[in-house]
């Protein structure tokens, strides 16, 4: 009875019930969009830089990371990556040479990081090879192909099969210089990918260097593993080498997250304190509304503590209503927007400066609706158990006489 | 045998402030069977004393015992449980719960007594028959009218066999056809059912029917007339 009672109070004013309805309704929607925005956007980002530019781990000799200089190599690096690809955890290694240097066309030159790559692990660690918005992945071009960004194409004026000169200083300290013919162009929101790349054959690249083995390993790990076991156990099999995980090699990507993930529990405690004060509003008036009636329960018999939960019964019952339109409402305005993407191309010249794609996929996993749908449900509780304790406050005999 | 004893009760409100003397060294003793009324102009203190009769408000001295239980003793809790048990009310403004049917109304208490549903059915079924209301037992309180509203609570207040019925001034809001078939009921369940009614009224035609009359005047009990 009690369950009917607070089930049939719910529509004895529709107006009220639909108002809480609502804000339920629209507060988990919004949430719901909210999360996904934002994952699309930082989280986009960041498995953007770490997947497709600074992988999980990265292994340097401990000097080239204080100086780029070509000489400080990983020793037996081919050996070592074979090692790393049995360990649990690791899905795939490559080795990189890099150096910096100069690219030039007959228009213009820049400077970029040539990397020396192995088509093939690289593929496997980076997915480079699906990047590729023009031409082709190192193929079509016999001798010294090249790979370089969108961006940095349009600003030397090349296109595929277009002729570069790149310059660097070798391994004996002398200028270097050779001639590539761009084999295709990579289209990324990273800005490194963009304009501060160009990727070369490894083979290429050490034998104009003189150098033998690499300056860098990268490393791709299976999403749940926490990197820095593979760092440590790296550590103690070559202490030699110098091991970091993303985090330590891009420490503004682990502040992006950190602050990616405050600014979420700001958003969501600011929509849910909305929530709380709309549905305590609500709820309040539906108690005072009420008073001679709750009194007249309490004076014929019925217990303080059912007054309080059909009070209580009465807001979850709404929660329990909102809470699946909300997440249906959520789902349809994701699963639309993660099909077509959400074209910011107004804005995309400053986005892309910072690294931003300028069509933004949300994304959102599956238990996140689960976690806002409870969330906004407790939040529903919460906002009632004021109005609720109210109603248990009531003296019956005053109640009675409430007019 | 007395169903409810009051000794020396006093009631005051605002004692801190400008005092207001409600009842002033009230005894009284209602016997089982009784249909009393409890008489007297506005604010004389009648509905204070029914109050504290039923346990809903507590007297500032003196003391009410219901058969064994001196209920001016017990918490909060206790009283509630109490009034559940023993006590059945019928409100001058029906009071009724609006989002459940007239048959969910009386059924209400014994609900909350937890009491079998077949038993539920057949009492409430039954007491809406003898309150002439049987056809009514699916529709909503706000399809009624007020007299039949009052027997709705009557029988509500019935439900439970309670050892007395407390009525604060049942027929304030109704016709002089309602209240003459209302207070037909309640005098026919006093007969039948032994139900013990004590009111608070001022109607004239309330005090013609009732076998017993406590005039009040200003908190204190000036007259008891037996019939």
């Amino acid at each position: 009875m009690l369950i009917k009672i607070a089930w049939r109070n719910i529509w004895r004013s529709r107006g009220r019930s639909l108002v809480v309805l609502g804000s339920i309704v629209v507060g988990i929607w919004a949430l719901v969009a909210a999360v996904g925005f934002m994952n699309g956007f930082i989280v986009g980002y960041m498995a953007d830089s770490i997947n497709h530019d600074i992988s999980n781990i990265q292994i340097h000799n401990p000097e080239f990371k204080k100086d780029k200089e070509v000489n400080y190599i990983i020793t037996d690096a081919e050996t070592k990556i074979d090692k790393i690809q049995t360990w649990p955890g690791v899905k795939a290694a490559t080795s990189r040479v890099l150096v910096n240097g100069m690219i030039a066309s007959p228009k213009k030159a820049a400077g970029v990081q040539i990397r020396g790559i192995k088509p093939k692990e690289e593929a496997k660690v980076t997915q480079l090879d699906s990047l590729i918005g023009d031409g082709a992945y190192f193929e079509g071009i016999k001798r010294n192909p090249i790979l370089i960004g969108k961006k940095l194409a349009e600003k030397l004026g090349v296109k595929v099969k277009s002729k570069v000169v790149l310059t660097f200083t070798d391994s004996h300290q002398n200028l270097t210089s050779a001639a590539f013919r761009v084999a295709g162009i990579i289209e990324s929101s990273s800005l490194n990918l963009n304009e501060g790349y160009a990727f070369v054959l490894h083979s290429d690249l050490t034998r104009l260097l003189g150098v033998q083995d690499a300056h860098e390993i990268a490393i791709l790990t299976d999403p749940q593993v926490d990197e820095s076991i593979i760092v440590t156990k790296y550590q103690s099999e070559y202490p030699g080498d110098l091991a970091e995980t993303w985090r330590e090699i891009a420490p503004e990507l682990a502040l992006i997250q950190e602050m990616y993930s405050s600014m979420l529990y700001v958003l969501i405690t600011i929509v849910m304190i909305a929530l709380v004060f709309g549905i305590l509003n609500t709820m309040l008036m539906a108690v005072l509304e009420r008073f001679k009636e709750l009194g007249m329960l309490m004076a014929v018999g019925m217990a303080r503590i059912k007054v309080f939960g059909m009070v209580l019964l009465e807001t979850i019952f709404i929660g329990i209503l909102g809470a699946p339109i909300g997440l249906l409402l959520g789902w349809l305005t994701m699963f639309y927007y993660t099909q077509v993407g959400i074209d910011l191309s107004a804005y995309s010249e400053g986005l892309e400066s910072f690294g931003y794609s300028s069509i933004l996929y949300p994304y959102i996993e599956n238990s996140t609706y689960w976690t806002i749908a409870i969330a906004v449900i407790i939040t529903a509780f919460v906002g009632a158990v004021y109005p609720a304790w109210k109603a248990v406050k009531l003296k019956p005999v005053e109640a009675l006489h409430k007019i | 045998m007395s169903v409810i004893k009051a000794e020396n009760i006093n009631k005051v409100y605002n004692e801190k402030t400008i005092p207001v003397h409600a009842l002033n060294d009230v005894n009284i003793e209602i016997a089982k069977g009784e249909f009393t009324a409890i008489v007297g102009p506005s604010g004389c203190g009648k509905t204070t004393l029914l109050n504290i009769l039923g346990g809903l408000d507590n007297p500032s001295s003196g003391k009410v015992i219901v058969g064994d239980t001196e209920i001016t003793k017990l918490s909060d809790a206790e009283l509630i449980d109490y009034r559940l048990k023993h006590i059945g009310f019928v409100f001058q403004a029906y009071n009724l719960i609006p989002v459940l049917t007239t048959m969910e109304n009386v059924e209400f208490i014994m609900l909350l007594q937890k009491r079998p549903k077949v038993e539920r059915d057949a009492r409430a079924m039954q007491l809406l028959e003898e309150m002439g209301i049987g056809d009514k037992a699916n529709q909503r309180p706000s399809q009624l009218s007020g007299g039949q509203q009052q027997r709705v609570a009557v029988a509500r207040a019935l439900a439970s066999k309670p050892e007395f019925v407390l009525a604060d001034e049942p027929t304030a809001n109704l016709d002089s056809t309602s209240t003459s078939a209302l207070l037909d009921i309640m005098a026919k369940m006093n007969e039948e059912e032994g139900a013990t009614f004590v009111f608070s009224t001022h109607d004239q035609r309330v005090i013609d029917k009732a076998r017993r009359v406590i005039t009040l005047e200003d908190g204190k009990v000036i007259s008891d007339e037996r019939r």
